[in-house]
């Protein structure tokens, strides 16, 4: 039973390896120059210390939510892929429904101009 | 793995329209400026939809989706009734639309949406579905709420709705995964079973199952806005604007108890005793919160949540008639079974006699509870439509002063809803109320009854103060612009039910007949 595990952990470890190791090497073999705005902790472009009620572009707000919109629908691709030949012919026009209809959001968000970056 | 049927997807044919339709108005919602044509075609969508959910009766397999998805006489009832609610709204909504700017195609898009969750609700046979559907139809009711996105009032009431909503899901969903950890199941029939099974067995997993039941009828309870699960109602109907208060009141309300009535009979059944008692409690205290609350309000759309808060519990008293048949019907049958050799022959048939009694107040019950939904639909929309026809002079009960006087026809249209909701005969209102009544005496719950008629009284004084107001106040404002033909049109319809709804099952009594006004395919659910 534990033997199913196994994978898990490794991948764990992997995984654990790859992080660890890649602060380590930028640590000691990249290069080094700094500004105060590169010292500063990395918060997506906003200052991270501000007293609440700064001003903030509102189009940061709209990119963020349409990608977590879009990313989270997209996690049903996943399952679909894995049984996707149990499914057959029939599981991918449902899925190509399934997209259409998310493309019909993705068009709405695009004709109302929530994609320019104005 | 079943795969997927074809035919299945005709089950669903009368959502796929609405879906739909809402994906169409979405990819055109910048080249669609005309409100006029889009509400049209929200209408015409919503009469297919409701011919189609008719139409899909016959259909040979009524089980779809792994046993998810049901069509049956009791969901297509509500569907029917929901989609009416729909094409309704949509006539009241146009003048609002075209006023307040907001975008047309995404209004009806969300209505269109909004009535697709619901049917979902009534059609579910599964939790995760009734969630699914839930879920669909409140977000796109705070949406709706909210929609008027420049009014403040819009915004407080959508955020409020919003975060009390979300809660209530919470607890819902809560309640699906207690009733999963008992049962191992989400399907009504498998939890049926499972929970008659624990109930045999007195195992502990009972305890849990009873949690699980408190949770999932809190949720339900929040739907059709049920003491003590109330509060959101008031603030939400005051903010939104007035067809969409309307659409809340009705066909949120409708679905609500489409949910909970099948949750009821079928999933929980093997608990009916509890369920009857928490229900028969939280229909009490609607009807006297709501009664009473609604004495001092002054403005009309909150004088007519808390009026809708006490409807809730009106509709609620069928279910809890026929939960207490089904549970002693079920004591019956255990005695039945436990006494087979000392039971003499008599007392078998005395028994087998009082069974087929107990099915009958069931499945009477339930329909007076479809009945009380469908008449309380149409009243309240012609009350709310009266409200949408007026504009600001609808908003306070002081506008209404002498608008007999000015507007004779518009008095006299909302006096007769005004007298249904009180239930007065010979108005829908009095022959939903009677069948309710009946059903919850004949089940033994005289002290709910008593209490319901009481409370009658005290609503009875809510909507004829405003009676008093229009026909004995002298007019202070301007006499109101006429109605435009769209809300004349929703009203006509509204009335017309309000008054067939009452003159024919009157009829009907006198012949001593049971008044409900559920057709024949509609029978309720039940195991």
């Amino acid at each position: 039973m534990s033997d199913e595990y196994i994978g898990i952990g490794a991948s764990f470890f992997l995984a654990g390896i790859i992080a660890v190791s890649m602060v380590i090497l930028a640590s000691t073999l990249g290069k080094k120059n700094p500004t105060r705005v590169k010292s500063e902790a990395f918060e997506c472009g906003n200052s991270p210390f501000a007293l609440p009620g700064g001003k903030l572009a509102i189009k940061f707000y709209l990119t963020a939510i349409l990608f977590v919109l879009f990313d989270v629908e997209l996690v049903f691709l996943y399952p679909w892929a894995v049984v996707y030949r149990d499914l057959g012919l029939l599981g991918l026009a449902e899925m190509g429904v399934f997209l259409g209809i998310l493309m019909v959001g993705y068009f709405y968000a695009w004709d109302n101009g929530a994609l320019k970056w104005k | 793995m079943n795969g997927i049927n074809l035919n299945a997807l005709v089950l669903l044919l009368p959502e796929l329209i609405l879906v739909g339709m809402a994906l169409v108005l979405l990819v055109g919602a910048r080249r669609l400026r005309s409100a006029v044509r889009v509400a049209g075609i929200t209408v015409v969508t919503a009469v297919a939809a409701g011919v189609a959910a008719v139409w899909v009766l016959g259909m040979e397999s009524n089980l779809g989706y792994d046993s998810m998805f049901t069509v049956d006489g009791y969901s297509q009832f509500f569907k029917v009734l929901i989609t009416g609610a729909l094409a309704l709204t949509t006539l009241l909504s146009v003048r609002f639309v075209v006023e307040s700017g907001i975008r047309i195609a995404e209004y009806h898009a969300l209505l269109l949406l909004a009535c697709t969750g619901m049917m979902v609700a009534s059609s579910a046979v599964d939790l995760l579905t009734l969630y699914l559907g839930l879920e669909l139809t409140t977000l796109c009711s705070y949406i709706l709420v909210g929609i008027t996105v420049d009014r403040s009032e819009a915004n407080e009431a959508a955020i409020k709705y919003f975060l009390l909503g979300s809660f209530a899901s919470a607890l819902f969903l809560y309640g699906i995964a207690l009733t999963y950890g008992v049962t191992q199941t989400t399907n009504y029939e498998g939890i049926h079973e499972a929970a008659q099974a624990v109930r045999v067995l007195g195992s502990p997993g009972q305890m849990i199952l009873l949690a699980a039941v408190a949770l999932l009828l809190a949720g339900l309870a929040f739907k059709v806005a049920a003491f003590p699960f109330h509060a959101w109602a008031p603030d939400a109907y005051q903010g939104a604007g007035a067809p969409v208060a309307a659409f809340l009141a009705a066909a949120s309300k409708a679905a609500g108890l489409a949910a909970l009535g099948r949750v009821c009979l079928v999933a929980l059944d093997a608990e009916d005793r509890v369920v009857a008692g928490v229900l028969a409690t939280v229909a009490a205290l609607s009807i006297l919160v709501g009664s009473m609350l609604a004495v001092s309000q002054t403005n009309m759309k909150r004088l007519l949540a808390y009026s809708s808060i006490a409807h809730a519990g009106y509709a609620l008293l069928g279910f809890v008639a026929a939960t207490s048949a089904m549970a002693t019907g079920a004591a019956v049958t255990e005695a039945m079974s436990t006494g087979d050799g000392a039971m003499g022959a008599v007392a078998l048939e005395a028994s087998a006699l009082e069974m087929s009694a107990m099915e009958a107040l069931a499945s009477d019950g339930a329909a007076a509870s479809m009945t009380y939904a469908l008449l309380y639909v149409f009243m309240t929309l012609g009350t709310f439509g009266v409200l949408v026809g007026l504009g600001d002079r609808g908003e306070c009960l002081d506008d209404f002063q002498g608008l007999a006087a000015q507007r004779p026809g518009i008095a006299a249209l909302m006096l007769l809803f005004l007298l249904s909701l009180a239930g007065i005969p010979p108005t829908a209102g009095f022959t939903a109320k009677f069948g309710v009544l009946l059903s919850v005496v004949r089940s033994g719950h005289w002290w709910l009854a008593v209490l319901a008629v009481l409370c009658s009284v005290i609503t009875a004084f809510v909507y004829l103060r405003v009676a008093v107001v229009m026909y004995m106040k002298q007019p202070e404002k301007d006499v109101p612009a006429r109605f435009s033909w769209a809300v004349s049109s929703a009203l006509a319809v509204a009335a017309l039910v309000t008054m067939i709804g009452g003159i024919f099952p009157a009829m009907a009594l006198m012949d001593g007949i049971f008044p409900d006004f559920v057709p024949v395919w509609a029978v309720p659910p039940g195991n």
